[in-house]
């Protein structure tokens, strides 16, 4: 199972990276943790004249917070990224998505600019920067652009990258007080057949200030449940029936069905799951409440 | 397609070669340098018998290029040898466990608990399952493999305290 | 009960740390991909996209072309050079279509070898394998065996039907039916899983033409047949053909016996007259390494008011696609003698129907017969509900005690020396059975599902016709090392560790003085393979005989030497004294020196040298029994099935190492476990496979194992030692058990499980289906 010949580039500067891109076009593939894109080129399901392999690029590895902004650069490892003190404080719900993904030989090369640039609907990453209204940072020889989340992921694998576009940064602001990431994998490790990324804050008097929702290995990208979220807006935490919340959030979802599950399977378990995480982000955020409360 | 050098460390001897980029680091390691320890499985990074040390952080070895290792240091199997000979204390309690049979999975194995322990000093055995699941075995049913983790853990708090 | 020859000396029975270990575990083991001969070629193959298709021409005109090709073969180049045979053990009447190297004009499965690429190295044979154009024409196939017969389209036109095999039965047994107090009927089916050993299929195949000598090392579980096949093949003479194992990553069955791509090897190296390598990939070893376990089953089972089983009836299919190894690849026959089981049935009607498809033709996986196990024992807990009594009661009721032995089943297999009640009733305590029924109502009062499976078996040690012999050679050498040499061909199995423990308690030497070799046809006696849970019975047989006839020349040596007759000798400590004196001793040194270096001052009646050799013979009908038990938790939300707890006790006779006993079992329950909740090998409507890569098809990983617990029972067998095999029964017992645990935990909703997969799909559509009735 060996992979068919390519060229290859190394280059130690994002510019370097992005003139190569320029110059290949879509003869090119850019080459992050490697992880999801080897297994294809072995099994010669894709071949590309050129890998810009993005490894050498120290300029793409970092985290930085500051103004309820974090940055994290397109080649920040999800092993860094699940052991990063910031993250863990700022955006935990990042945090608590990195031991679902794979193994941690899988993470200790694997990133999160490929993981959102791969776009597996199964993905945990994809889910949690569209749950968080994440920005990603794109940029070209032609220039730089920022895209929401929410735009971001159009199908299967697809995302409104161009292909002489390279990942370079994921921005998350603000800092929901309760989260939970739940999913249904076959084992421990595998891409979900239904997943759920959930943020929430509660105001001072215990009413939902905001309900994040992003569901993922149930259609061919992330969705983020709109409507269920803004049903519960306002609503006191402790009237809240998550069982509910987890039916109305996969209410509209086209589910797909494949090899491991129908449709009808993945939304009755999305649902569960939704439900499931619901009560779990509550929980953690009315702890944080009454301990914030405690310590004034 | 153009070839490229490469200079590495591998089991702490430096090396250098000539590969074309295609080359994955388990193919150079075995067919190159002739290191065999480290097995193909898959080659499609799922079973883990390929697993090396890349500047001490354990990667599957059949999802990286030789070419993306420029400078890197590289621990096989074959490294793990203590310098009189032997075993590891890793591979002492495989033995010990009866945590091999045919033996195929075994280097990557050896491998990933080492890089494991050297992370989590004091698992429980729910973590240490959890970091086992990266390889795949299909002779021992895990049981042994578990002991051999537990066993490890238990030899090395021993170490530290008495 | 007899207990014939049992030997419990030093280190038989002892939990003896392997010898194979230390390489291995330092990463010094030697399998095929490891070993490299000068001038070797590598190999690829151009599979069949499709699952049937007339094929015809083949242009390779551009792949001989690209760099570092050296050749690139179809059926045509090997037409003059390859006979057809067949598998010893199978011989040439068994009615199978003739396995072909490669394709001839049609193809018959998706992945059916059409074209072997030769260059120097993998990369460039792949790269040349995409060259290769051909003229195919996709037909419509044939998948399921439920409509194969009637579907109008034959999978090898040369047999005129799609009927592989197949069992008539003589007529049911009316009366039984017609009087039983209950008559219980279903379906149950078994999907297709494989074998899936870390190691895939790998040969070096080398042809010296100026020699005359084709030498082969293969990834193999029999050596020895490799040689006898290779050689007919070629219509060689098989001490022409030499075939070396080092050591093997796993088999489970599917290396026992020569595959279609391995003839191709073998042909394109003795066409070529150079070595030519072929290191089977992951995606060839799901695609095409051979399958199994795909068949399904009417029963009927007739009971009296009590629930004494009066009468089963069994309508057997299976699903044996194209080109299986060996033979037709049905089990019928093995699914019929074991029906039965470990229970007192006095009818059984069996009908079976094999029946080629457009898919991977099967090979023999760890229990190919073991559908008799899954079938029954789920029957058994079926029968069980419906007539409101327990799972564990109806089998106490029914299972085959001490006091019925000796007991011919109604299919007429010998059952003595078996112990199929004790391991029930062991098994039922160690996994806590009543106080389990309690815990699991007390759980279903709080909406949670536990349930708890039983799975009791007899196990045939396959030691039938040729399989039921080895051989061993002890060697010690002129400065007294011992050497022992045997036709085994040990992957996983221990054997190097196993065989020298039964010989140092018969040496009075340590195990790890020995050194072991096994696998080489040019020095190693002809034995059958490793496989069929035998070795402890057949190899330890023969090491024992071989054993106790190097102990007696030695001693006669000693006597010489020492002048003292042989029978106030013996071996300990790796030397011969006097019984009781330690302090007279000849080192096994002295003694090779005085029986090799002068030679012509030895008596008349000793022969110089250490040299002897041996050969069991073992019983046709060996018996081996277990009894599995699982608790699971399933989560009724996303049919997620978490196992609590595995009890395997096991009765295979004396032990010769527990540990190993053990580790068999183990590996055995994983595959089961991953069998019936996370492995299918799936093709979708036009026989395209879908399950190709580890993302796809699932193994168990450490998260999904749990810990096995043991428990022993001991029924020697009458055989040397008492020994009786073990290998295949953890894959035997396992799928029942757990396939119980999870119809008993959704017994309560009226959920129906007949069988598997059982994925977490499945068994929420199980409880959606209850609970919209």
């Amino acid at each position: 199972m060996k992979a068919a010949p390519f060229e290859y580039h190394a280059p130690e500067t994002p510019d370097e990276a992005l003139d190569l891109l320029a110059e290949f076009g879509d003869e090119a593939k850019v080459l992050a943790g490697g992880q999801s894109l080897v297994p294809v080129l072995a099994l010669r399901l894709a071949r590309f004249e050129h890998l810009v392999d993005l490894n050498r690029i120290p300029a793409l590895r970092y985290v930085q917070a500051g103004n309820g902004v974090t940055r994290i650069g397109a080649m920040t490892t999800h092993a860094t990224i699940g052991g990063n003190a910031e993250i863990r404080r700022r955006v935990p719900l990042l945090a608590e998505a990195t031991p679902h993904i794979g193994h941690f030989q899988i993470r200790n090369r694997g990133t999160i600019g490929g993981s959102l640039s791969h776009a597996d609907p199964g993905a945990e990453y994809p889910a949690v920067a569209l749950a968080l209204d994440a920005e990603i940072i794109l940029a070209s020889a032609r220039g730089t652009r920022t895209v929401a989340a929410a735009e971001f992921f159009t199908g299967t694998f697809t995302t409104v990258a161009e292909p002489d576009e390279v990942l370079m940064e994921v921005r998350f602001t603000g800092r929901p007080q309760g989260c939970a990431v739940l999913e249904l994998a076959r084992r421990h490790g595998d891409f979900a057949l239904a997943g759920v990324a959930c943020a929430v804050e509660l105001d001072s008097a215990d009413r939902i200030q905001s309900l994040r929702l992003a569901l993922f290995g149930v259609s061919s990208t992330p969705v983020r449940a709109t409507a269920a979220e803004q049903a519960v807006s306002g609503i006191a935490a402790g009237e809240l029936d998550p069982a509910e919340v987890g039916r109305a959030a996969l209410a509209g979802v086209s589910c797909v069905s494949d090899l491991h599950a129908d449709a009808s399977y993945r939304e009755r378990v999305a649902a569960h799951l939704t439900g499931q995480a619901v009560r779990q982000a509550l929980q953690q955020a009315r702890q944080q409440s009454l301990e914030e409360a405690r310590h004034g | 397609m153009a070839e490229h050098q490469l200079e590495v460390t591998v089991n702490g001897q430096p090396v250098t070669a000539t590969v074309e980029p295609r080359l994955t680091l388990a193919d150079f390691l075995r067919d190159r340098l002739r290191l065999t320890g480290t097995h193909l499985g898959c080659e499609h990074g799922v079973c883990g018998a390929c697993t090396v040390l890349a500047d001490g952080a354990a990667i599957r070895s059949c999802l990286v290029f030789a070419v993306q290792m420029q400078g890197a240091a590289i621990t096989t199997v074959e490294g793990l040898t203590p310098d009189d000979g032997g075993l590891s204390d890793v591979q002492e309690a495989f033995r010990a466990e009866h945590g091999l049979q045919c033996g195929f999975c075994t280097p990557g194995f050896v491998v990933s608990v080492t890089a494991f322990l050297a992370e989590h000093p004091e698992p429980s055995t729910d973590e240490i399952r959890d970091g086992l699941s990266g390889n795949l075995c299909r002779c021992t049913g895990y049981q042994g493999i578990v002991r051999a983790v537990q066993a490890a853990v238990l030899a090395r708090r021993e170490a530290r305290v008495g | 009960m007899a207990e014939p020859g049992a030997t419990a000396g030093r280190y038989v029975g002892a939990r003896v740390q392997r010898l194979e270990d230390p390489r291995l575990l330092a990463g010094r083991g030697r399998y095929i991909d490891d070993h490299t001969v000068p001038g070797m070629l590598h190999a690829a193959f151009v599979r069949s996209p499709v699952a049937r298709g007339a094929l015809g021409g083949v242009d390779v005109a551009a792949a001989q072309a690209m760099a570092g090709v050296a050749a690139v073969f179809t059926m045509d180049d090997f037409r003059d050079i390859f006979r057809p045979t067949f598998s010893t053990i199978t011989g040439p009447s068994v009615g199978a279509p003739p396995l072909r190297p490669l394709a001839d004009g049609d193809v018959r499965f998706t992945g059916d070898p059409i074209a072997i690429v030769v260059a120097e190295s993998r990369y460039l044979a792949e790269d040349a394998a995409e060259a290769v154009d051909m003229d195919l024409e996709p037909l419509e196939p044939v998948l399921d065996s439920e409509t194969g017969l009637d579907a109008g389209i034959l999978v090898h036109p040369e047999t005129g039907s799609n009927l592989a095999a197949q069992i008539s039965s003589p007529a049911d047994d009316e009366r039984a039916f017609a009087s039983a107090a209950h008559v219980v009927t279903e379906t149950v089916s078994q999907h297709r899983y494989v074998a899936v050993p870390m190691e895939g299929r790998g040969l070096v195949a080398s042809w010296e033409p100026g020699r005359g000598e084709l030498t082969i090392w293969a990834a193999t579980q029999a050596p020895h047949e490799m040689r006898s096949y290779c050689a007919r093949m070629l219509g060689l003479p098989e001490h022409r053909v030499r075939v070396v194992m080092g050591d093997v990553g796993g088999g489970f069955g599917q290396k026992m016996f020569v595959t279609r791509e391995e003839m191709a090897v073998v042909l394109a190296s003795y066409r070529l007259g150079r070595p030519v390598r072929w290191i089977e990939d992951r995606a060839e070893n799901l695609l095409a390494g051979g399958h199994a376990r795909q068949e399904q089953a009417t029963i009927s089972m007739a009971t009296d008011a009590s629930g004494h089983l009066l009468a089963a009836r069994v309508r057997h299919l299976e699903n044996v696609g194209a080109y299986s190894v060996p033979g037709t690849g049905s089990v019928g026959g093995g699914v019929a003698a074991f029906f039965p089981g470990p229970y007192r049935l006095p009818s059984l009607s069996f009908t079976n129907q094999a029946v080629y498809t457009n898919t991977c033709g099967r090979c023999a996986y760890r229990g190919p017969w073991l559908f008799e196990t899954v079938a029954r024992e789920q029957m058994m807990d079926i029968v069980a509900r419906a007539i409101g009594m327990d799972p564990l009661s109806l089998r106490r009721l029914n299972v085959i005690t001490d006091g019925d032995l000796p007991y011919t089943s109604v299919t007429g297999m010998p059952y003595e020396r078996i112990s199929p009640a004790q391991t029930l009733e062991q098994a039922a305590e160690l996994i806590g059975y009543d106080s389990f029924r309690r815990s699991q109502a007390v759980a279903r009062a709080e909406g949670r599902y536990l349930g708890i499976g039983l799975s009791l078996y007899v196990e045939p040690i396959q030691t039938r016709g040729l399989l039921g012999s080895e051989g061993a050679i002890l060697r010690v050498d002129p400065t007294g090392e011992i050497t022992l040499i045997m036709g085994t061909a040990s992957h996983g199995q221990s054997l190097e560790t196993t065989m020298a423990q039964v010989v140092a308690d018969v040496l009075g030497c340590d195990p790890a003085s020995i050194v072991f070799i096994q696998g080489d046809t040019a020095v190693a006696p002809w034995g059958p393979g490793t496989g069929g849970s035998k070795s402890a019975v057949v190899a330890a047989g023969a090491a024992q005989l071989a054993a106790e006839r190097m102990r007696d020349k030695m001693l006669q040596v000693a006597g010489y030497v020492l002048e003292i007759a042989p029978g106030d000798l013996e071996l300990s400590g790796g030397s011969a004294h006097v019984r009781g004196d330690p302090e007279a001793r000849l080192s096994f040194g002295q003694l090779a020196e005085a029986a090799y270096l002068n030679p012509a001052a030895l008596p008349a009646d000793i022969e110089p040298g250490l040299l002897v050799s041996a050969r069991s013979v073992a019983p046709p009908v060996v018996l081996a029994n277990a009894c599995h038990a699982c608790t699971v938790e399933v989560d009724v939300h996303t049919g997620l099935v978490t196992i609590l707890r595995y009890v395997v006790s096991e009765d295979c006779g004396p032990m010769i190492n527990p540990m190993v006993v053990e580790g068999q079992i183990a590996g055995g329950v994983a595959q089961g476990i991953g069998g019936v909740l996370l492995e299918h090998m799936v093709y979708d409507a036009d026989g395209n496979p879908l399950t190709t890569t580890f993302m796809d098809y699932l193994l168990p990983t450490a998260c999904e194992v749990p810990d096995v617990e043991y428990g022993h029972v001991v029924t020697p067998a009458n055989t040397p030692g008492g020994f009786k095999g073990v290998g295949e029964g953890g894959a035997i017992g396992s799928p029942p058990a757990v396939i119980n645990a999870v119809a008993d935990a959704l017994a309560p909703l009226g959920a129906r499980i007949t069988g598997t997969p059982l994925g977490p799909a499945q068994v929420l559509a199980a409880v959606a289906a209850a609970t919209s009735r």
